[in-house]
């Protein structure tokens, strides 16, 4: 493929970014602020370069303050009901939340 | 380009681009589950609750201008129970109920809070992520954990309720808890390690003497700090995984908007 080479180098640091941000939290829970620096940048080099991805890795990601969120560490995961049932994820630092569907028929457009 | 001829084969080909994007690199997995333990898991608990007897009981209403919800409990032979009664609605037995954590939202909390020293969880669950966070949770508090497929057909009929996705037992301080104990013992040695790529560096260790000195909810950042200052020596390193970049071809099958293509 053509766009092989220039955006290679950046998934590469898109990749070293996202498990350093987990490393952090491993090792260090209380902190938050470098993880959501780590992944600060990810979300920018992937906005500037148009780089898209994955929806498991989006999830993981809180949309407004850019923290990683690892349920138990810096989110809160909770299964709510409204007529239809949902997973609610809640970001302990900025209180964003993040709604998935249950629905058991549901496949990602990335998945087809 | 190269000759007129040939890029109208290549326009042919990229009218389904191949889209590239980033994929996580941890693949949060459960641990493959052995069948033998498997049915071992099952029929264990099945057995002690039915021994138990331990059952959600709810009153058949009488209600003419609604659905009727008929859960009638299976295991008691008795009537149903009259308004009067004081065991109209509820559980049989309170003090078990208490050390079970039954359900995903109440076993999450009871994670969280390291209440719990095992953790079940039905397989058969559909979309994954109801039950994916409850992974990355236990192996962050060292709780064993398992996925048994069909959890939740098995146990649900003996407690009287319509699904169980996720059930946990807590620990238990004094000897009131000794109804689950040896059930949970030999459950837990069935029960293989999960690991988390990311977590290689710092592993919690076994929280049983903190935990019955500290009661709170800053046990779980608590325990992590004091394992760190113990393992200062060794050098954390998490070994980086290799770049996964996921391939995406559009669907060629799929039905395009007649969207109004201007051509200069």
């Amino acid at each position: 493929m053509a766009l092989h080479l220039k955006d290679k180098e950046a998934y590469q640091r898109l990749n070293y970014l996202y498990q350093a941000a987990h490393c952090v939290l491993a090792q260090n829970p209380e902190n938050v602020e470098l993880a959501r620096f780590y992944c600060f940048s990810q979300k920018t080099i992937a906005k500037r370069l148009v780089l898209r991805q994955d929806p498991s890795v989006k999830r993981t990601l809180c949309k407004r303050c850019c923290s990683l969120l690892i349920p138990g560490v810096t989110a809160t995961t909770r299964q709510k009901r409204n007529k239809t049932r949902f997973t609610v994820m809640r970001c302990l630092s900025c209180g964003q939340r993040k709604t998935l569907l249950n629905n058991p028929d549901y496949c990602l457009w990335a998945d087809r | 380009m190269a000759a007129p001829g040939k890029p109208t084969k290549k326009e042919i080909k990229k009218q389904t681009p191949a889209k590239t994007s980033f994929t996580s690199p941890f693949a949060s997995k459960w641990s493959p589950l052995p069948q033998e333990d498997m049915h071992f898991i099952l029929k264990t608990l099945k057995d002690k609750l039915i021994s138990m007897g331990l059952e959600k009981k709810e009153v058949k209403v009488f209600r003419p201008w609604r659905k009727k919800k008929s859960k009638k409990p299976d295991v008691a032979p008795q009537p149903v129970p009259q308004v009067s009664d004081s065991s109209k609605n509820g559980w049989t037995d309170v003090a078990a109920r208490r050390q079970l954590a039954i359900g995903i939202n109440e076993v999450t909390k009871a994670l969280e809070r390291n209440e719990l020293r095992l953790l079940l969880v039905c397989k058969s669950v559909k979309p994954k992520h109801m039950t994916n966070h409850l992974i990355a949770l236990s192996t962050t508090r060292g709780v064993p954990a398992c996925q048994v497929p069909r959890l939740s057909q098995s146990v649900s009929e003996p407690l009287g309720l319509k699904s169980v996705l996720a059930l946990g037992f807590r620990w238990c301080s004094s000897s009131d808890g000794g109804v689950f104990t040896d059930t949970v013992d030999a459950i837990k040695l069935r029960v293989p390690t999960l690991d988390m790529a990311w977590l290689q560096g710092a592993k919690p260790e076994e929280p049983v003497a903190m935990e019955e000195e500290e009661g709170g909810e800053r046990r779980g950042q608590k325990r992590k700090l004091e394992s760190e200052s113990e393992e200062v020596s060794e050098s954390p390193s998490c070994t980086l995984q290799p770049l996964q970049v996921k391939r995406i071809v559009a669907n060629p099958a799929k039905k395009k908007k007649g969207k109004p293509k201007k051509k200069l």
